[in-house]
């Protein structure tokens, strides 16, 4: 209790709650412009937080990405086009029921789930540091170097699993991530890794110039290039308020998709697509009127809004847990908490409980500041959508050198990041995922850190897993490439059938 | 207003009742039917281009694998005598006698990192190539587009941006981060086609705002020396070092 009331005196400062009220809107407004994202703007803004204190910067950081979605889904809903990637299902009833003539209530159902999504999973956090905080304390004489370099690799395995149609490229993009966060003078035997005598290299590359270039830099090459879109005219008329009834109406579907959401966010690795992708087949399996799934069903916007919107919490579990993040935006928070030297992991429940009651209670407050600046300000956020792509993308190039530049105000750092930022530019022309590369590049760094300060411990070959928890994740991780394997042969299989 | 319906026109059956003219006839409002899956999520289909860029990686997958030879520690590399013996021994297939060197100075050693990430990467590089050459022999097979030229112009209109962002980043050390900001802030819109008075205005508007937002206030770094600022009277070069 007194973590709580500790982490609750930190966030009341003036400067974290500035950050909440920055971060919530920043966050609509960046979700609600399609070709933007919660992604990008946090690559964009890494540099600037080294400027920050590392809660305002955490709070931030996690504003943009918890409010996000919620103003993905203006667009999604109003002109068929998401506003962020995860708001992809959202078109297929949103847009429907705008159709039909009810944009108004699609978006209050929207917004109501959204936000019953986030809080259940926050309550669901909070809950669990609550109950188990004491046995929380015990976890860390768990957790030894071995199980987190296996808790690493898990997270790895869990990444490729969940990119289902491309696999292959994903676990290719992961090798190079790996590959770069590899390269460097090995600082305990003062070995070079692929430096090939450049200076530069010595120290490695920096987390933040690669990140700004792979998906800051990519995206505004990729605006510039395209062509501005013509969306329609988008109008907004009547009360916003009828979402909760539709909500309580729909209270099995609400719950499940919830739950999906939150479990799924806990898994590093799987996110927001599968957790959408359970709770929207789920749905339309257990509800009256499966046929309207896709045609402006308000079932269907409730399981994929909800299970949305339940990850950003949940996924900041293993990230404050294990040190192990679960997909790009928390491996991009990893870089706050590398550079603030804080060490999330088991030990974060002993050394600084209120912290992690900081950050979740923020997270509550940045759901209710969405949620009310949404309810009155929809018709104003949702003009946003017709600022032109290209104009959109010189200001994302200026932004992204900024952030690039200001780190050290090296030349070749922003030479690097324009050569990542046309690397991504060309796997975002051919639709390959840039996920993998930043989190190889992540957990790679988590890897390699491990595996040399566990060495010691390693007698023979089978101490790697001869730990409760490393054995465990082992296990698990055997499990998921077995199950990898499986359905590549079913798949197989059928397609010669 | 409607058009006069051809009567004379056998393949309308209704003629004189059509509530539509004839170019209209298979006009419709409804979009076609389409089952609606939560796995399209997860679509993904090769483009133009896959296969060239494909070729790319896994030669670079390939030119890594070369090079783990000589760029990781290799040459350095410390093993037990009688090496498949002593991995036998390490998972428990065999007993050795004497000292036996522990795993963990193994895993230490700077190539072994190199070693599993080239595990994963260059078969994995391989196995995208073999996937990519399949999808361009059946797109060919099937008389679908396979040049990659589309692509290329994409990529070489991009680089012209690439230059643009280089140039700005020789321009912040000789005229200082708003000087350097509102130039490209307002040119780079230009370019791309907004050259009314308002979407200059604008494009001014928001590059000022950033250097506000990020010099100003969030104080971020700026080269020791500027050589505009440097030119100007000593106060003034201060205010600017230190806001601009």
């Amino acid at each position: 209790m007194d973590a709580f009331l500790l982490g609750l005196e930190s966030l009341l400062q003036p400067t974290v709650l500035l950050a909440i009220v920055i971060g919530s809107v920043g966050g609509v407004v960046i979700g609600a412009i399609p070709g933007i994202g919660p992604a990008i703007a946090i690559a964009i803004l890494l540099p600037a937080t080294v400027f920050l204190d590392d809660l305002v910067s955490l709070v931030l950081l996690l504003g943009i990405y918890g409010s996000s979605m919620y103003g993905g889904a203006i667009p999604a809903i109003l002109i068929n086009t998401p506003g962020t990637p995860v708001n992809a299902l959202t078109t297929y009833d949103g847009y429907a029921m705008t159709r039909r003539g009810a944009p108004s209530r699609a978006l209050s159902l929207a917004y109501s789930a959204s936000f019953f999504g986030g809080c259940f999973s926050i309550a669901a956090a909070l809950i669990a540091l609550f109950a188990f905080g004491p046995y929380l304390r015990d976890l860390g004489a768990l957790f030894g170097q071995r199980d987190i370099l296996m808790a690493a690799i898990l997270g790895a395995v869990l990444l490729i699993a969940a990119h289902r149609k491309t696999m292959v490229i994903a676990a290719m993009l992961f090798g190079f991530g790996f590959l770069i966060a590899m390269i460097g003078r090995q600082t305990t035997r003062k070995i070079d890794r692929f430096t090939f005598d450049i200076e530069y290299l010595y120290s490695g590359f920096n987390l933040i110039v690669v990140i700004v270039g792979i998906f800051a830099l990519s995206q505004a090459l990729n605006l510039m290039v395209g062509k501005d879109d013509d969306p329609p005219e988008a109008r907004v008329s009547g009360g916003l308020f009828t979402g909760f009834r539709d909500l309580i109406s729909n209270k099995l579907i609400t719950v499940i998709s919830a739950c999906y959401g939150t479990v799924m966010g806990i898994i590093p690795g799987v996110g927001e697509f599968v957790a959408q992708f359970f709770s929207y087949s789920t749905a339309r399996a257990i509800s009256k009127d499966p046929a309207r799934f896709g045609h402006g069903s308000p079932e269907g916007l409730l399981a994929s809004e909800t299970s949305n919107n339940a990850v950003p919490a949940a996924a900041m579990i293993p990230l404050l847990a294990l040190g192990v993040p679960g997909e790009a935006l928390t491996a991009m928070m990893m870089v706050v908490f590398f550079d603030a030297g804080i060490k999330p992991g088991p030990d974060i429940f002993d050394t600084n409980p209120d912290f992690l009651f900081s950050l979740f209670s923020a997270l509550f407050l940045v759901n209710i500041f969405v949620l009310i600046t949404l309810l009155f300000s929809t018709k104003f956020i949702a003009k946003m959508i017709y600022i032109p792509n290209r104009f959109l993308g010189a200001m994302i190039m200026i932004l992204s050198f900024i952030g690039v530049y200001s780190i050290r105000n090296s030349f070749i750092d922003c030479i690097f990041a324009v050569i990542f930022g046309y690397i991504g530019f060309i796997l975002r022309r051919l639709d390959w995922p840039l996920v993998p590369i930043v989190l190889g590049l992540v957990l790679g760094s988590i890897i390699l850190e491990r595996l040399t300060a566990g060495a010691g411990q390693i007698k023979t070959a089978l101490d790697l897993i001869n730990r409760p928890v490393s054995g465990t994740l082992f296990v698990v991780i055997l499990m998921v490439m077995g199950f990898i394997i499986w359905t590549s042969i079913r798949n197989r299989r059928k397609h010669f059938q | 207003m409607r058009a006069p319906v051809d009567k004379n026109n056998d393949l309308l059956l209704f003629a004189e009742g059509l509530p539509c003219t004839q170019a209209e006839q298979f006009r419709s409002e409804c979009p076609p039917d389409k089952k609606t899956k939560a796995e399209d999520l997860f679509e993904f289909s090769r483009g133009r281009g896959d296969l060239h860029i494909s070729i790319i990686v896994a030669c670079l997958a390939l030119f890594f694998f070369a090079m783990f030879f000589t760029q990781t520690g290799w040459d350095n590399r410390k093993l037990p005598n009688g090496f498949s013996s002593y991995l036998a021994h390490q998972f428990g297939f065999i007993d050795l006698d004497g000292k036996i060197t522990r795993f963990g100075r193994i895993l230490k050693q700077s190539w072994v990192a190199p070693m599993f990430c080239l595990t994963v990467l260059v078969p994995t590089a391989l196995w995208n190539l073999r996937a990519s050459c399949k999808e361009h022999f059946w797109r060919k097979r099937f008389l679908l587009p396979t040049k990659a030229s589309f692509e290329v112009v994409k990529y070489i209109e991009a680089f012209e941006f690439v230059i643009y962002f280089i140039a700005y980043t020789m321009l912040v050390p000789i005229f200082g981060y708003l000087l350097a900001t509102v130039l490209l802030g307002v040119f780079l819109p230009w370019r791309l086609g907004y050259r009314g008075r308002v979407w200059l205005l604008r494009s001014f508007s928001c590059s000022v705002a950033v250097v506000i937002v990020f010099r100003t206030l969030l104080q971020i770094k700026t080269p020791v020396s500027i050589w505009l600022y440097d030119l100007m009277p000593t106060p003034l070069r201060g205010f600017m070092l230190t806001y601009f």
